[in-house]
């Protein structure tokens, strides 16, 4: 019940941001935003990167929102948006070597991820290493993952879609989504047996 | 089903993508194979593993792309109602064109004044084109995004009763002393749709006093969905952790919260470093129980032993 009265708010917000009302697409963007933020961030790994995708994905909706037409979901419309232009970012990033998960720094190469600050990191030092061993084995594995079964796992493990929603958003079949995570989450299995 | 068919079966199951036969019929192998239940654990296990790999978006983060995009598309916004107007197109008949400056501040000033008198005037007269004599000039006030119909009644002549509820939009300025302002900032902190406004409202009640700022600091770490409005929260209420109640929502984080570094701020707050500490038997047991199931932070598990020890009470039963 509170589900459909959401998505007829959802409607009627989408209307309201058709017809050139700031508000209520401020009101959209707020429903959706720390969701894509998150995995953006999370599938580059910079915070640069993920603002970029951020700033590019909301001008897109809101240029493209009045030929919205309402055939799919606006969710599942968002979503394909987000995930195309991750999986440019991320295919750009392999053709620029770039998604090696070690920088170079003169005390020689480190795991990017080391640069992410982490919350109260001086906390317990243990705790820290741990966390940070597992963070590079992820992302070790994420990156040996193609781009479509590591978004498809960020989608799936980190932001809870479901599989039909997940192939709606990539535009493949419900079945190949299943498949992709299937692949995905044996590599991980794989890679972070150590650390069960 | 057989183990291997359960086996490759596991993520999906965790991730409830079987469909309910294919579900059924795993936890039924699961409940009668010890194997397979091992694989089951370790598949847990692993998935939860996997959760430390994910970072949280810095609120900061977001509250930047939020203002970077309000400004790109308020440019953007105004340079298409420009284009839609288009006003080149009908101002070319009377001999202006847009080449020339002097004309466009002219034809600016005038469409400024048109705006200004036709404004004062809707604002004495209502609304033009009122089929009921200015009774439906209240309209120009309504946002459709805001406003919430509560009613709809047919009237006679065409006319409908529309019962709207509208959220109006307006600036307050105090100091977090002050009541009102002390009672929006409790309401924001409840925000179900802004972590970024709920923070903000957490440090600027930190440091006021009052079982109002403690209950509502208590329910945010009790109950936000967001780890960093919890964490925040919880520096808030360290000035209140004699409290009865706070060391009650601080043992239920310890226990529950899913986020390790939430569950380090509790147990630092709960018994901090070098401090002589007051432990209870009830906190005592807590700490015991914590040392059992704590499932992935070292610290808080060391800090745990460490208070036990402190206070010489065993590891493991009290």
């Amino acid at each position: 019940m509170r589900r459909a009265s959401q998505r007829t708010d959802e409607k009627e917000l989408i209307r309201a941001a058709q017809r050139g009302d700031p508000d209520a697409f401020e009101q959209l963007v707020r429903s959706y935003d720390q969701n894509v933020l998150r995995m953006a961030f999370n599938l580059l790994h910079s915070e640069e990167d993920a603002r970029d995708i951020y700033q590019e994905v909301f001008l897109r909706v809101f240029r493209n929102l009045p030929r919205f037409r309402f055939e799919c979901s606006f969710s599942t419309w968002l979503y394909r948006i987000v995930a195309n232009l991750c999986l440019d970012q991320i295919r750009k990033r392999k053709v620029r070597k770039e998604s090696s998960p070690a920088v170079e720094t003169p005390s020689g190469e480190v795991d990017r991820l080391q640069f992410i600050p982490e919350r109260r990191a001086d906390v317990d030092p243990q705790r820290q290493l741990m966390s940070t061993e597992v963070k590079i084995r992820i992302n070790e594995v994420l990156d040996e993952l193609t781009p479509r079964e590591r978004i498809v796992f960020q989608m799936r493990h980190f932001q809870g879609m479901r599989l039909r929603a997940i192939g709606e958003a990539l535009g493949v079949t419900e079945e190949a989504a299943k498949n992709c995570l299937f692949r995905a989450t044996q590599k991980m299995r794989a890679a972070l047996g150590d650390f069960v | 089903m057989t183990c291997h068919q359960v086996q490759v079966s596991l993520s999906l199951y965790l991730y409830g993508e079987l469909d309910f036969a294919q579900e059924e019929a795993l936890e039924r192998h699961v409940a009668g194979c010890a194997l397979c239940q091992r694989f089951l654990a370790r598949e847990k296990a692993w998935h939860t593993s996997a959760n430390s790999g994910v970072s949280d978006v810095p609120i900061d983060l977001l509250m930047q792309c939020r203002q970077e995009l309000r400004a790109t598309i308020t440019q953007g916004g105004a340079k298409r109602k420009t284009n839609h107007l288009s006003w080149v197109t009908w101002a070319e008949p009377f001999g202006m064109t847009a080449g020339r400056w002097s004309v466009r501040l002219a034809l600016a000033s005038f469409l400024v004044f048109i705006g200004f008198t036709s404004a004062r005037w809707f604002g004495r007269n209502g609304f033009m084109g009122s089929i009921d004599g200015g009774k439906t000039n209240n309209m120009s006030l309504l946002n459709p995004s805001s406003a919430h119909i509560r009613d709809i009644r047919p009237g006679n002549n065409h006319q409908v009763r529309i019962l709207v509820q509208q959220v109006n939009e307006r600036e307050v300025t105090g100091t977090p002393e002050d009541d009102s302002i002390r009672r929006l900032l409790l309401a924001a902190m409840q925000d179900t749709d802004d972590p970024g406004l709920r923070v903000d409202s957490v440090e600027v009640l930190q440091g006021q006093g009052g079982t109002d700022v403690r209950d509502a600091l208590i329910r945010t770490v009790r109950r936000d969905p967001n780890a960093a409005v919890r964490l925040k929260a919880l520096e808030a209420l360290r000035q209140f952790s004699s409290d009865t109640a706070t060391r009650d929502a601080l043992k239920f984080v310890l226990q529950h919260d899913e986020n390790a570094d939430v569950r380090s701020e509790a147990i630092d707050i709960l018994a901090p470093l070098n401090q002589k500490l007051d432990i209870t038997p009830d906190l005592a047991a807590t700490l015991q129980e914590i040392m059992r199931s704590e499932p992935e932070s070292d610290y808080v598990r060391a800090r745990c032993l460490q208070v036990l020890h402190d206070v010489n009470a065993p590891l493991n039963v009290y």
